[in-house]
């Protein structure tokens, strides 16, 4: 299902580099890293505390210093890009949450299925 | 043992320019900065941070956890002090005399230290006056806040620490070096404050697994409260993002405000903490949300009720 608005196009997404969207009805962003072509969606929740809390330091600022994975920077947390699973620091062997995407004929990048109203 | 407290931390980071962007908005003052090298980031009194490359030969060795954290630089009272805990580490490890005059050695868990005569300069600055019925703090005509105001770190207040075994860390710091335990969060750790220093704390030690061992989090001290709201509400402003508060704390009665950063752990504004002495009976609480903070409040955009129908959302 590719409908709507999309979250952002790749256009706007420059390789290598981490962005964070408002989804309506969410509590927590989605984290969006491009590499190449390819795309992969995170909820902005570490898993480090119950619950989950946002991970960048400054607004769309997601990627450790070295650019190589994704990190919480409240205790430094690495977790990697393709896999989400925590690789050093607070929440070894936890994983962050996936959101699915989808890339459109047009390069938009959508959230694979409408967003679920969030509990939390 | 006449400890003050945290001169300099020393921190190995990946991204020297976003350290810098973060901790000049923070308020310290760089010193010595370059994209290539790093630079020192002072609060008010001249204690504070110091940023390298995490591959520069001239810092200690990293734990292996990848805590960024490398040294803790710890200021004494004068040469007598120094040399007396040079004297009682001596005992039991290798204590380096540095050509500075500092001294070098480990902890019990390998965390680095280092001692100085400590550098600070004392301030000539007021705390935040408050105005109570009855009781103004402030003179007449003098206002108590405005837009620009400077709010600026003061001092280098406090270290937490991800500490794999508490009984040894209190064993090294209490036992050995003097510190007195303030107060105790069952579950985390206790609240450790140095005998050359009244402040609530300076170190507190939270339990963790081994593979989390580093820094927990630093703060500075403010000129009080509103200092700390306009810094922080400055930093919200400029896209930085908000960890924890802002709020007050229960044991210290600090208020505090926490921002993840570059550095591999939060960064903390406090104000107004509790001072102590020996006469004081150390409390006991267990750890969680009840005991952390007095209230705990979250930052919004500026918004004014007008006299018109109410804005959405
Ligand atoms: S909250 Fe993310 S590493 Fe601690
Ligand atoms: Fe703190």
């Amino acid at each position: 299902m590719v409908t709507g608005v999309p979250l952002t196009t790749l256009a706007d997404l420059p390789d290598g580099d981490s962005r964070g969207f408002e989804v309506e009805g969410w509590r927590a962003k989605v984290i969006i890293v491009r590499k190449g072509a390819r795309v992969f969606g995170w909820r902005d929740l570490c898993p480090h505390y119950a619950g989950g809390t946002s991970m960048a330091w400054r607004r769309d600022a997601y990627l450790n210093g070295a650019r190589t994975h994704l990190a919480c920077h409240a205790h430094g947390a690495w977790f990697d890009i393709e896999t989400g699973v925590c690789v050093q620091g607070a929440c070894l062997g936890k994983r962050l949450t996936r959101v699915p995407l989808r890339i459109d004929e047009e390069g938009g990048v959508h959230l694979d299925r409408a967003p679920r109203e969030d509990k939390a | 043992m006449q400890i003050i407290g945290p001169d300099l931390l020393v921190f190995g980071v990946d991204d020297v320019p976003a350290c810098h962007d973060f901790l000049t908005a923070y308020g310290l003052e760089p010193q010595g900065y370059s994209p290539e090298k790093g630079g020192l980031y002072l609060a008010l009194d001249g204690t504070g941070l110091e940023i390298r490359r995490r591959d520069d030969p001239s810092l200690p060795p990293a734990l292996k956890t990848g805590s960024m954290l490398r040294l803790q630089v710890l200021g004494v009272v004068d040469q007598a002090a120094l040399e007396a805990v040079a004297a009682e580490l001596g005992r039991d490890r290798l204590v380096l005399h540095l050509a500075d005059g500092s001294l070098r050695t480990q902890d019990d868990q390998g965390f680095e230290l280092a001692f100085r005569v400590t550098t600070r300069t004392p301030l000539e600055l007021e705390a935040e006056k408050i105005n109570a019925p009855y009781h103004p703090g402030r003179p007449v005509n003098v206002v108590g806040v405005t837009q620009d105001m400077p709010a600026k770190p003061r001092t280098l207040s406090h270290i937490v620490l991800f500490t794999p075994d508490i009984d040894v860390a209190v064993g090294f710091y209490r036992d050995r070096l003097g510190f007195r335990i303030t107060d105790t969060l069952t579950g985390a750790g206790p609240f450790l404050r140095p005998q050359a220093n009244a402040d609530h704390h300076t170190h507190f030690f939270i339990r963790t697994p081994e593979y989390m061992q580093g820094i927990e989090h630093l703060a500075c001290h403010m000129g009080g409260p509103t200092e700390l709201m306009l810094a922080g509400s400055r930093m919200m402003e400029n896209g930085f993002e908000s960890f924890w508060g802002p709020g007050r704390h229960k044991f210290g009665s600090n208020w505090f405000w926490y921002f993840k950063s570059p550095l591999g752990c939060n960064v903390e504004f406090d104000a107004d903490m509790d001072t102590h002495d020996d006469d004081w009976a150390p409390r006991e609480a267990p750890m969680g949300p009840e005991a952390s903070q007095a209230f705990l409040m979250q930052w919004r955009k500026k918004w004014a009720p007008g006299g018109g129908p109410g804005p959405k959302g």
